[in-house]
C-alpha cells in the first residue's frame, strides 16, 4: 500500500476503490466473528472457498469474510447479494449445494431459509427477517459491509470521510461542538455527555495528551464491544483519530481483553493497515496533525475495565480504581490529560461527523440520544445483538426482536446493564430504555448487556450467582466492597439454605446501602444492585425462602425436595440407572421412588425421564 | 506563604492552605471524622472508607473520602449527615467484625456508634488498611512491603514471603498497624470475640455533639491524628 500524502488522496482513493464490488455479479457475505468461528464458519468458509474454485466462480463470485451481523442464534449465516437472499445453520455439506445451486443456477435453497417461528412461514431475504425488522443498525449494519482486515473496504464504503471533512473544514473546537449538540454519551455505562468529556480534556493543562479506547468488556453475557472491534475496526480508529484532533491528543491506545483473540488481531491488522496507508503516524494525510495509536491487552480483571483501574494498568502497575476527585481528564494516564471511551461511543464518532450531530440527536429520547447495541442472552428465542434507538421499551426489543421466551416458559424479569445492572419485572417491561429512566428503576443501562429469565429462574439464586461473579472480580482494596459484598453474600447463603429470618434480610439492605453509598469506585457502587432490586421486585420470593424455607422456582438445592409421581411412573428405570448416587430404587414397571439421604439434587433424573414423573417441591 | 481556601465544614467557616485534605483540615480545626487508614503524610488510599463526607456542589451531592479530597474554594462539607452517620457505622460494624481483637478498632467502632455487631465475628489479623505498605515505601523508601492478590486473596506481603535486605527493621509498619494492641481486657480467642464497649462513659457527649473533637482518647498507641496543641 502506498501512503497517502494529502486528503485529495484519500478522496481519490475513495472513488477509485468504490467499485470493488460492482466488477463482481456476487457477493457471499459469511459472518465469521468469535460466535460465527465458534458454531463452525470457517469450516464452511473452507469448502466454500474450494467449491468456488472447482467451478471456476472466481471471478464472478465475491467472498466477504465479515464479523458479526448480530443474529448469532443462527449462526453460521451467509447473505447472498445482489437478492439479499439469507441462509442459516450452514454446515459445510451443503456448501456444494449453495455453489451449485444459487451461486450459479439462482435457485433458493428452501432447506437452508430462515423459519419465521411466529408465522410458520420461510423468509428468503434479510431484510424481511423480523429480527432485523425492527432495529436501526446504525453502527451493527456497518458490520456486514467491510472485510475487517481489509482497510479498503472500509474506504470503498465512504470510510475516512468523516476524517478528510474534519481535517479539511474542521476546528478542534468546532468537532467538540458537533459531538456535543448530538448527545452523544458514554456507551460503556457511565452515560456521561462526551463532548464535553473532550471538552473538559481539551481545557486540561498538560501535554502530551492521550485518548483510550477501552475494550475490556467484561461483563457476563455482554459482547457487543467484541463485535464491533472484530467486525469493524476501522470505524474506531477513525472516532479516535477525530477525537485526538479535537481534544489535541497525540497518543491513543486501544485497551483491549487478552480473552479477545480475533479483535486483538483484527485491530491490530487494521492499524497496520492504517499507518501504512498515512491515516496514522506523523502529519496525518500531509497536515501539521499527527497522532498514534497502540494497542495493550488486558489480563482479564473485571475491575480494569473502570477508567482508573484501565490506566494504572496500563502504566505498568496493579490495576487497581483510585478516587476520582481528580478527573482523569486532568490528570489520568501517567498523570496527564487523558480522554477514555468506550469501543461504541467512539464507532459512532464517523458517523456524526458524516450526517450531522441533527440526525444522530433525532433517534432517541430527550436526554440519551442515538442508538445503542444491546446483547441479548439468556431464555430468549433469538439471541444475538440488537441496536435501536435510545428509548426503545424493553418490551420492543424481548418479544419484537428478541422474539420471546425460547422453551415457552414466561418471561419473568430481564437483568440490564450487566452483573451491576438490576432485574427488572415483567410490568415494567414498557419502560423506555434510557439512562434516566433504568437508573431510576433501579437498574441501569450498562454497556448494554441483557439476560432474559424465565419462570424457572430464581431470583435469589440470580442475585446470589452476580454477588458471587462480582466478590471474585472486586479489587478488594476498600472495605465496603470487599467485606460488604461477602457479607451480603454469607447472608443470601443463609437465605437460600434455609437459614433466612426477616433480620437477616434487612441486614442484607443495610449493608447493600453501605456498600452503595461508600465504595471507591463504580463496581462497589453499582455492586449491591441485583441484590436490591430482586428485593424491590420480587420480595416475595425472597419471603417464601425465609418463612416458608421453599424455593418456588425450584432451584436452590437446600430448599427443594425431589420425588417420583406414582400415577405417572412406568417403572421404565431410566432414573434409576441414570442417578450418579444410586438414590432411585424400584422394580420393573412398577413406580419407583427416590430415596432422600441418598439424594443429591443433581436434577439428572428429572433431565431424564421422559413421562414428566419427577416432581420438585 | 502559601494561598489559603476558604471553606465550610458542617457549617463553619474554616480557612486552610491550599492543597491540604478535607480531614486534616477539620482534624486541626477540631472536627472530628473517624478514620482508620489514613496517616499524616503518608498518600492517602481512601481504603477504609470510614471518613467519607458528603461534598453539596451546585445544589447536588456526592459522597467521597475526606482523606483524599483537596480543600478548595467556596467549597461545602457535611461530615456528618445522617446518611453518612449510618454508613459510617454500618462499615465500622464490618471492621469490628472482621477484627475485634484490635483495640483502635474497637474504638473506632464505638466512637461511629456501634452497638451491637449483626455479622459473624471473623477475628482476622489485617483488615488491609496499608497504613504499613505505604509507611515502608513512603517514608523509608523501602517497599519491603506490598499488597498481594485480588479481592478476596489480597493480603500484605514481603517479597517471596521472606524479609529482603533492604528492609531497614525501622518497625514504621509495627508502629502504625492498627491490629498490634489488644482491647484493653485482653485478646480475644475465635469464637469468643465481643464488642469491648468500655469506654462508652468516654461517648456520652459524643453522641450528642457528633462533629466535636472530644479529646477522647480513643486509640492510644494508635492515636487520632488531631494535632495536640
Amino acid at each position: 500500500m502506498t501512503r497517502l500524502r494529502s486528503i485529495e488522496e484519500l478522496t481519490a482513493l475513495q472513488e477509485r476503490k468504490r467499485p470493488l464490488d460492482k466488477g463482481k455479479a456476487t457477493i457471499v457475505i459469511i459472518s465469521s466473528g468469535t460466535c460465527g468461528r465458534a458454531c463452525g464458519s470457517l469450516s464452511v468458509i473452507d469448502v466454500l472457498k474450494k467449491e468456488i474454485k472447482r467451478h471456476r466462480l472466481g471471478n464472478r463470485v465475491r467472498l466477504r469474510i465479515t464479523g458479526c451481523h448480530g443474529f448469532c442464534e443462527q449462526e453460521p449465516l451467509m447473505v447472498i447479494e445482489p437478492g439479499n437472499i439469507f441462509y442459516c445453520h450452514i454446515k459445510p455439506e451443503d456448501v456444494a449445494e449453495i455453489v451449485s445451486m444459487t451461486l450459479q443456477d439462482g435457485n433458493i435453497i428452501e432447506r437452508l431459509l430462515y423459519e419465521d417461528p411466529a408465522s410458520g412461514k420461510k423468509i428468503v431475504r434479510e431484510a424481511d427477517i423480523p429480527f432485523y425488522k425492527v432495529q436501526d443498525r446504525v453502527v451493527l449494519g456497518q458490520n456486514k459491509l467491510v472485510d475487517p482486515t481489509d482497510i479498503n473496504d472500509y474506504i470503498a464504503n465512504g470510510g475516512y470521510s468523516a476524517l478528510i471533512k474534519v481535517l479539511t473544514s474542521m476546528k478542534p473546537e468546532e468537532v467538540i461542538e458537533e459531538v456535543k449538540k448530538s448527545g452523544l454519551r458514554g456507551r460503556g455505562g457511565g452515560g456521561f455527555p462526551t463532548g464535553r468529556k473532550w471538552e473538559y480534556c481539551r481545557r486540561a493543562e498538560g501535554s502530551p495528551k492521550y485518548v483510550i479506547c477501552n475494550a475490556d468488556e467484561g461483563d457476563p453475557g455482554a459482547y457487543m464491544d467484541r463485535s464491533v472491534l472484530e467486525g469493524n475496526p476501522h470505524a474506531i480508529i477513525e472516532g479516535m483519530i477525530i477525537g485526538a484532533f479535537a481534544i489535541g491528543a497525540e497518543y491513543g491506545y486501544i485497551y483491549v481483553r487478552k480473552e479477545y483473540p480475533l479483535a486483538v488481531e483484527h485491530s491490530k491488522i487494521a492499524m497496520q493497515q492504517a499507518e501504512e496507508i498515512g491515516l496514522l503516524g506523523e502529519n496525518i494525510l500531509g497536515t501539521d496533525f499527527s497522532f498514534d495509536i497502540k494497542i495493550a491487552r488486558g489480563g482479564g480483571a473485571f475491575v480494569c475495565g473502570e477508567s482508573t483501574a484501565l490506566m494504572a494498568s496500563l502504566e505498568g502497575k496493579v490495576g487497581e480504581p483510585r478516587p476520582k476527585d481528580i478527573h482523569t481528564t486532568d490528570k489520568g494516564f501517567m498523570d496527564l490529560p487523558t480522554n477514555l471511551n468506550n469501543v461504541e461511543t467512539w464507532a459512532n464518532v464517523p458517523s456524526i461527523i458524516n450526517q450531522g450531530a441533527s440526525h444522530f440527536a433525532s433517534k432517541g429520547t430527550s436526554k440519551s440520544k442515538g442508538t445503542k447495541i444491546f446483547a441479548l442472552t439468556g431464555q430468549i428465542r433469538n439471541t444475538g445483538l440488537v441496536e435501536v434507538p435510545m428509548g426503545a421499551t424493553l418490551r420492543e426489543i424481548i418479544y419484537n426482536i428478541g422474539g420471546g421466551s425460547a422453551n415457552g416458559k414466561r418471561i419473568k424479569a430481564v437483568q440490564t446493564g450487566g452483573p451491576s445492572g438490576g432485574c427488572l419485572p415483567e410490568e415494567l417491561f414498557d419502560l423506555p430504555v434510557d439512562f434516566e429512566a433504568l437508573t431510576e428503576a433501579g437498574s441501569m443501562v450498562g454497556s448494554g448487556g441483557m439476560v432474559v429469565m424465565d419462570e424457572g429462574t430464581c431470583m435469589v439464586d440470580v442475585a446470589k450467582y452476580f454477588l458471587k461473579f462480582l466478590i471474585d472480580e472486586s479489587c478488594g482494596k476498600c472495605v465496603p466492597c470487599r467485606v460488604g459484598l461477602s457479607r451480603m453474600l454469607e447472608v443470601i447463603n443463609d437465605i437460600t439454605e434455609g437459614r433466612g429470618t426477616e433480620e437477616k434480610l434487612e441486614l442484607l439492605q443495610d449493608t447493600a446501602g453501605t456498600v452503595s453509598i461508600a465504595s471507591l469506585c463504580a463496581l462497589g457502587k453499582t455492586a449491591p444492585n441485583p441484590v436490591l432490586s430482586t428485593i424491590k421486585y420480587f420480595r416475595t420470593e425472597y419471603e417464601v425462602h425465609i418463612k416458608k424455607k421453599r424455593c418456588p422456582a425450584g432451584v436452590c438445592r437446600e430448599l427443594i425436595h425431589y420425588s417420583i409421581r406414582e400415577d405417572k411412573c412406568t417403572g421404565c428405570g431410566t432414573c434409576l440407572k441414570a442417578c450418579p448416587h444410586g438414590a432411585i430404587a424400584g422394580k420393573k414397571k412398577k413406580a419407583h421412588k427416590i430415596n432422600d439421604d441418598k439424594c443429591q439434587k443433581c436434577g439428572i433424573c428429572e433431565e431424564v425421564c421422559k413421562f414428566d414423573a419427577i416432581s420438585i417441591t | 506563604m502559601s494561598a489559603y481556601v476558604t471553606l465550610t465544614i458542617n457549617g463553619a467557616k474554616v480557612k486552610a492552605p491550599e492543597g491540604r485534605s478535607v480531614l486534616d483540615v477539620a482534624l486541626d480545626y477540631g472536627i472530628c471524622i473517624p478514620h482508620l487508614c489514613h496517616v499524616r503524610g503518608l498518600t492517602p488510599i481512601g481504603a477504609c472508607r470510614l471518613c467519607i463526607v458528603e461534598v453539596v456542589k451546585n445544589g447536588k451531592s456526592k459522597v467521597t473520602t475526606s482523606c483524599t479530597l483537596e480543600v478548595e474554594e467556596g467549597m461545602v462539607i457535611l461530615a456528618h449527615t445522617e446518611k453518612i452517620l449510618k454508613a459510617r457505622k454500618n462499615i465500622a460494624e464490618m471492621l469490628v467484625a472482621e477484627a475485634p481483637n484490635s483495640r483502635a478498632i474497637q474504638d473506632v467502632a464505638l466512637r461511629c456508634g456501634v452497638k451491637e455487631v449483626r455479622y459473624p465475628f471473623r477475628n482476622k489479623d489485617c483488615v488491609l488498611c496499608g497504613r504499613c505498605v505505604r509507611a515502608c515505601s513512603e517514608i523509608w523508601q523501602s517497599k519491603s512491603l506490598g499488597f498481594v492478590g485480588r479481592g478476596k486473596e489480597r493480603h500484605v506481603a514481603l517479597p517471596f514471603d521472606k524479609r529482603p535486605e533492604f528492609c531497614k527493621r525501622c518497625n514504621a509498619c509495627i508502629d502504625l498497624c492498627p491490629m498490634t494492641i489488644t482491647p484493653c481486657p485482653g485478646p480475644m480467642k475465635k469464637g469468643e470475640e465481643y464488642l469491648c464497649g468500655l469506654c462508652e462513659s468516654q461517648l456520652s457527649m459524643a453522641e450528642e455533639i457528633p462533629d466535636s473533637c472530644i479529646d477522647c482518647r480513643l486509640g492510644e498507641g494508635f492515636s487520632c491524628i488531631r494535632k495536640k496543641p
